[in-house]
C-alpha cells in the first residue's frame, strides 16, 4: 500500500516537475486545468493530497451518484416501471450510506491533519555536518529540541554522505544504528567508518515533508522575510541582513510583456534556494493576503497582527503570486514575485541591497575579513 | 409528507374531508377579498404575502443577475474595457471600484434579497401553513411587517449603491463579507457603508420576525393529529431554517452594530490601532455566515424531497432520517464557521478542529442525497419539469458538495482559499443548488399558486438551456482556481483568458435560459391560459396543498383537516 501511494505520488510529482522544467515558466498556462507546478517538497505533498487522494475520491463519488441517477432514470421511469413500489425503509442501506462516508472521511483526515501540521508548524529540524577520518564510526549530536519535538524514532533522523544533503546521498537505515533516541544526546553509529575526508550530514527533526518515498526532514528557517501589505503593493524587509527594506509595485502594462502583466513587479523578492524561509506578514491599512501557489502558501496580512508561514524552494526560478484578500480599488494590481537563486547570487544581491541602504557589505570579501577578525580574537 | 407515508387509502379519505370544507369556504371567501390596496399593502394573508415575497425576489434576481452579467462581460477578455463605459469618470480606477461594487451587491442581493425571500418568505409563507393544515401564519400582522421591512431594507441597499463610499466613488466595494478595516473608515469613509449596515439591520430584523412566526406557527398550529414526526419535510426544513435565523442573525446584527459605532462613534472593536481586532469581526460574521448558507439551502432540500416523492409516486425514503439529517446539518452548521478563515492566522489546533467538524457535515448531506435516490428507486417516475430541476439539483449539489470536502481540508485550502475554486464551489451549491431548488418549487407550485398551467415543453427547454449554461459558467472556474486565479479580480493575466472566456459564454447561454423562462411565464399567463386542476401531478402528490383548489381560496381550513382518526397517521 505504502509503495503504491509512493508510486502514484512519485508519478504525479515527476509529471509536475517535467511540466515545470519544460519552459522554466512556473505560472498558469492558458487552458490548463490542474494545480501550478510544485516548487517545494511541501507543495508536492499538497499536490499528492489533492491529486492523489481527494480528486480520485470526489470523482468516484460524483460518478457514482451520477450513475445511480442515470440508472434510476432509465430503469424506473413511468414507461419501464408503470407500478411504483411502496417501500420507504431499509435499515441496512441506511447504515451503509452513513458508515461508508465516515470511513472515507477518516481516510481523508489521516492525510489532512498530517499535512496541516507540517504546513502550520514552522520546522525546527537541525543539520549537523561532520567529516569522516576513516576510523570514527560514532557521530553524536545534541537532541536539544523542546520536549514534544525531540528525535525519538528512527524516522526523525536522516543521514547523508557526500557533499550535498540531497536524496542521492541518503544513507540507508541498515548502514547505521541510532543510540539514545529521545535522550539528550543521540549517536549515529555507522557499521563501517566513513572514509577520511567524506562528509557526513545528519538531519534531525519531526517535520518530515514530501510526497511518497522522497520525504525529507525540514530544517529550521535560515532567514526571515518580512512582507507588509498596503494599498496597493508590498514592502519587503530582510531583518537578518540589516533590515534593509524595499517597495515592490506591479509593473504597468507598457513596462512588461503581455504574459507577465499583472504578475511582474519592479522589485522582486530574492531568496536562496534549498533553505527554509520564514515569512512574517502584516498590513498597514486593510487586510491583504500573501500568496505563492507554487509553494502552496497563502497567509493573510492583517493590520495589528503578525502572521507567519514558511517555504523552502527546491529549485531556482521566478515564482508569482497575487494578493488574495479583497483590499479595495487596485486589489488585482498588487502581485508578488519571488526570485529563487543560488546562495552566492543571493549573497551578492543582499550586499547590493545593503549598499543601497548605506550598509557595509556582509558577504564575499567582507565575510573573509570578519572571519579573520574572529580568528584573531579567538587567539 | 404526511400522506406519502401511508400504505393505504384511508389517509386520502381524511384529506378529502378537508378538501370539501375548503371548497365550501372558498365560495364564501371569494366575496370577502379586500380591495386592491388593502389586500396588497396591508396584507395579513400568508398567501398574498408569499406572492409579494416572490415578486420581490424576482425583481432582486433580475438586478443581481444583471450585475453578474456585467461582471462576466468585463471578464470575458483580459484587460479593463467594459466597466469604464459604465462609470461617470470613465477611468480605470473607478471601473475597478465599480467591479468591486458589483461583486459586493451581487452577493448581498442574491443572498438576502433573492434566495431568502423566494424560499422562506415566498414558498415558506405560501405552503407551510397549508401543509400543516393551518388557516394562516400565527402572527399575520407581524408577517406583514416582516415583508415591508424587507422593502425598506431594499431601499436602503439601493441608496447605498449611489451614496459616496471611497474618494469620489459610490457604493461599498469590499465584498459581501464586509471585513473591516476595508469596511471601516480606513477603507470606505463615506456613508454608503452606513446605509448598507442599516439595510442589513432591517433585513435581519425582518428575517428574525419571520422566523419567529414560522416557529410559532409550526409548533402551535399543526392540524389535530399532525405530530412533528408526521409533518411534511418542507415544513421541517423551514422549521430548522427558522431556528438558524433566530440564532445566527442577532450575531450579525451585533457585529455590524459594532462596525457602525466604530465608524461613527469612535469605538475601536475592530480597529487594531486602538486595541481592536479585525479578526473578531470575521469570527462574528462567519458565526452568522456559515449557518446562513444552510439557511439558503435547507428549504430547497425540503422542496426537492416533495418533488422527488411526488413524481416517483413513492413515499419519501427514510423520512425520519431526512428530517433529522436537516436538524444535524443545522446544528453542525453552527460549529464550523472558521473554515472560512483558514488563512487569517488561526492556531494550527484550531484549524484541525474546524477541519474535522466541517467534514462531519458530509455525512448527513450524504444521507439526504442517497435517500432522494432511494426514493426514486422502484418508483414510476414522470419527468415533468419540476422533476428535471430536482434531479439536476441532486447531481449538481453533489458536485458542489464534494468540492466542499476538498476545501474543508485546511492543508489544501491554503492553496485554494480566495481563488475561483471557491467561487465555483459555492455557486454549485447556491446558484446551481438553491436556485435550481427555487425553479423546481416554482414549476411544482406554479399551478397551485396561480391556477394556471405552463407549457410543459417550454419549462423543460428552460431547464436544459439553463443546466448547460450554469455548468459552462461554473465548471471552468474550478480550473481557474486550481491554476491560482484569485477571486474578486477585475483583470487577470493572459494565462487565465481561455476559461474566463468560456465562463462568460456560459453566462450568455444562461441568459437565453432566463429569456425562455420569461417567455414560459408570459405564455402561461396571457397565451396558454390553461386552468389548473386542484392536483395536476396525480397520485404522488399527497400533501395538503393538493387537496385545495388551484389557486387556493383566500382563507383555507376554516374547519381543520384531522390526522388523528383512522389510519391517517400510519407512516412507517
Amino acid at each position: 500500500m505504502k509503495r503504491l501511494i509512493g508510486g502514484i505520488a512519485g508519478g504525479l510529482v515527476a509529471l509536475g516537475a517535467a511540466f515545470a522544467q519544460d519552459s522554466g515558466w512556473n505560472g498558469p498556462k492558458d487552458g490548463d486545468v490542474g494545480m501550478l507546478p510544485a516548487a517545494s517538497k511541501l507543495a508536492e505533498e499538497v499536490h499528492f493530497f489533492h491529486n492523489g487522494v481527494l480528486m480520485p475520491i470526489i470523482t468516484i463519488i460524483s460518478v457514482f451518484v451520477l450513475a445511480l441517477l442515470l440508472y434510476v432514470v432509465f430503469r424506473y421511469n413511468v414507461k419501464s416501471n408503470p407500478v411504483p413500489r411502496k417501500f420507504s425503509h431499509n435499515t441496512l442501506v441506511e447504515v451503509i450510506w452513513t458508515g461508508v462516508p465516515i470511513l472515507i472521511l477518516l481516510v481523508i483526515a489521516f492525510f489532512s491533519f498530517d499535512l496541516l501540521y507540517k504546513e502550520d508548524v514552522i520546522p525546527d529540524g537541525k543539520q549537523i555536518v561532520a567529516r569522516g577520518d576513516g576510523a570514527t564510526t560514532d557521530f553524536p549530536f545534541a537532541n536539544d529540541f523542546p520536549a514534544s519535538r525531540t528525535a525519538a524514532a528512527p524516522k526523525h533522523v536522516q543521514v547523508f554522505k557526500g557533499t550535498a544533503a540531497g536524496a542521492e546521498g541518503l544513507v540507508h537505515g541498515r548502514d547505521y544504528t541510532l543510540e539514545g533516541l529521545g535522550s539528550a544526546t543521540v549517536t549515529v553509529k555507522f557499521a563501517a567508518a566513513p572514509a577520511a575526508g567524506e562528509t557526513v550530514v545528519i538531519r534531525a527533526g519531526r517535520s518530515l515533508v514530501g510526497a511518497g518515498a522522497a520525504k525529507e526532514i525540514a530544517l529550521a528557517p535560515t532567514m526571515t522575510l518580512k512582507a507588509v501589505g498596503y494599498q496597493w503593493g508590498w514592502s519587503y524587509a530582510y531583518p537578518d541582513f540589516g533590515d534593509f527594506e524595499f517597495v515592490s509595485n506591479m509593473l504597468p502594462e507598457d513596462k512588461t510583456t503581455p504574459e507577465l502583466y499583472r504578475f511582474d513587479v519592479d522589485n522582486r523578492v530574492v531568496v536562496p534556494v534549498g533553505e527554509t524561509i520564514r515569512i512574517v506578514t502584516t498590513a498597514r491599512d486593510v487586510i491583504h493576503a500573501f500568496a505563492l501557489p507554487n509553494f502552496a502558501i497563502k497567509i493573510d496580512a492583517v493590520p495589528g497582527r503578525i502572521n507567519e508561514t514558511w517555504f523552502k524552494a527546491d529549485r531556482e526560478g521566478v515564482f508569482f503570486g497575487q494578493c488574495s484578500e479583497i483590499c479595495g480599488v487596485r486589489h488585482s494590481a498588487m502581485p508578488i514575485a519571488v526570485e529563487v537563486v543560488s546562495r552566492p547570487k543571493f549573497e551578492a544581491w543582499v550586499d547590493s541591497q545593503r549598499a543601497q541602504a548605506g550598509l557595509e557589505p556582509m558577504f564575499g570579501a567582507a565575510r573573509e575579513k570578519f572571519a579573520a577578525a574572529d580568528a584573531a580574537a579567538a587567539q | 409528507m404526511a400522506h406519502s407515508h401511508t400504505h393505504d387509502g384511508h389517509a386520502h379519505d381524511a384529506l378529502k374531508a378537508g378538501h370539501d370544507h375548503a371548497h365550501g369556504r372558498a365560495d364564501h371567501a371569494h366575496d370577502h377579498k379586500p380591495s386592491f390596496f388593502v389586500r396588497w399593502l396591508f396584507s395579513t394573508n400568508h398567501k398574498d404575502i408569499g406572492t409579494l415575497y416572490l415578486i420581490f425576489a424576482i425583481m432582486a434576481g433580475i438586478i443581481g443577475g444583471a450585475m453578474s452579467g456585467l461582471m462576466r462581460w468585463e471578464l470575458a477578455e483580459p484587460g479593463i474595457q467594459v466597466l469604464n463605459a459604465f462609470v461617470p469618470t470613465g477611468t480605470e480606477a473607478e471601473a475597478e471600484h465599480f467591479y468591486n461594487v458589483l461583486i459586493t451587491y451581487h452577493g448581498l442581493i442574491m443572498i438576502f434579497f433573492m434566495v431568502m425571500p423566494a424560499l422562506i418568505g415566498g414558498f415558506g409563507n405560501w405552503f407551510v401553513p397549508i401543509m400543516i393544515g393551518a388557516p394562516d401564519m400565527a402572527f399575520p400582522r407581524m408577517n406583514n411587517i416582516s415583508f415591508w421591512l424587507y422593502g425598506a431594507s431594499g431601499i436602503l441597499l439601493t441608496l447605498s449603491i449611489f451614496a459616496p463610499a471611497y474618494q469620489t466613488y459610490t457604493g461599498f466595494a469590499g465584498g459581501w463579507v464586509l471585513y473591516p478595516p476595508l469596511s471601516s473608515n480606513t477603507g470606505h469613509p463615506g456613508p454608503a457603508m452606513d446605509l448598507l449596515i442599516l439595510s442589513l439591520h432591517l433585513a435581519g430584523a425582518s428575517s428574525i420576525l419571520g422566523a419567529i412566526n414560522f416557529i410559532t406557527t409550526i409548533f402551535n398550529m399543526r392540524a389535530p393529529g399532525m405530530t412533528l414526526h408526521k409533518m411534511p419535510l418542507f415544513a421541517w426544513a423551514v422549521l430548522v431554517t427558522a431556528f438558524l435565523l433566530v440564532l445566527s442573525l442577532p450575531v450579525l446584527a451585533g457585529a455590524i452594530t459594532m462596525l457602525l459605532t466604530d465608524r461613527n462613534f469612535n469605538t475601536a472593536f475592530f480597529d487594531p490601532s486602538a486595541g481592536g481586532d479585525p479578526i473578531l469581526f470575521q469570527h462574528l460574521f462567519w458565526f452568522f455566515g456559515h449557518p446562513e448558507v444552510y439557511i439558503l439551502i435547507l428549504p430547497a432540500f425540503g422542496i426537492i424531497s416533495h418533488i422527488v416523492s411526488t413524481f416517483s409516486k413513492k413515499p419519501i425514503f427514510g423520512y425520519l432520517g431526512m428530517a433529522y439529517a436537516m436538524v444535524a446539518i443545522g446544528f453542525v452548521g453552527f460549529i464550523v464557521w472558521a473554515h472560512h478563515m483558514y488563512t487569517v492566522g488561526l492556531s494550527v489546533d484550531m484549524k484541525a478542529y474546524f477541519v474535522a467538524a466541517t467534514m462531519v457535515i458530509a455525512v448527513p448531506t450524504g444521507i439526504k442525497i442517497f435517500s432522494w435516490i432511494a426514493t426514486m428507486w422502484g418508483g414510476s417516475i414522470e419527468f415533468k419539469t419540476p422533476m428535471l430541476w430536482a434531479v439536476g439539483f441532486i447531481f449538481l449539489f453533489t458536485v458542489g458538495g464534494v468540492t466542499g470536502v476538498v476545501l474543508a481540508n485546511a492543508g489544501v485550502d491554503h492553496y485554494l482559499h480566495d481563488t475561483y475554486y471557491v467561487v465555483a464551489h459555492f455557486h454549485y451549491v447556491l446558484s446551481l443548488g438553491a436556485v435550481f431548488g427555487i425553479f423546481a418549487a416554482w414549476y411544482y407550485w406554479f399551478a397551485k399558486m396561480t391556477g394556471k398551467m405552463y407549457r410543459e415543453w417550454l419549462g423543460k427547454l428552460h431547464f436544459w438551456v439553463m443546466f448547460a449554461g450554469v455548468n459552462l459558467i461554473f465548471f471552468p472556474q474550478h480550473f481557474l482556481g486550481l491554476q491560482g486565479m484569485p477571486r474578486r479580480y477585475i483583470d487577470y493575466p493572459l494565462a487565465f483568458a481561455e476559461w474566463n472566456y468560456w465562463s462568460s459564454v456560459g453566462y450568455a447561454v444562461t441568459l437565453v435560459g432566463m429569456v425562455i423562462f420569461a417567455i414560459t411565464m408570459f405564455d402561461a399567463f396571457f397565451i396558454y391560459r390553461k386552468k389548473a386542476p386542484a392536483n395536476p401531478w396525480g397520485e404522488g402528490a399527497t400533501t395538503l396543498e393538493w387537496t385545495l383548489p388551484s389557486p387556493p381560496p383566500f382563507h383555507q381550513f376554516n374547519e381543520l383537516p384531522r390526522f388523528d382518526k383512522g389510519d391517517a397517521h400510519a407512516f412507517h
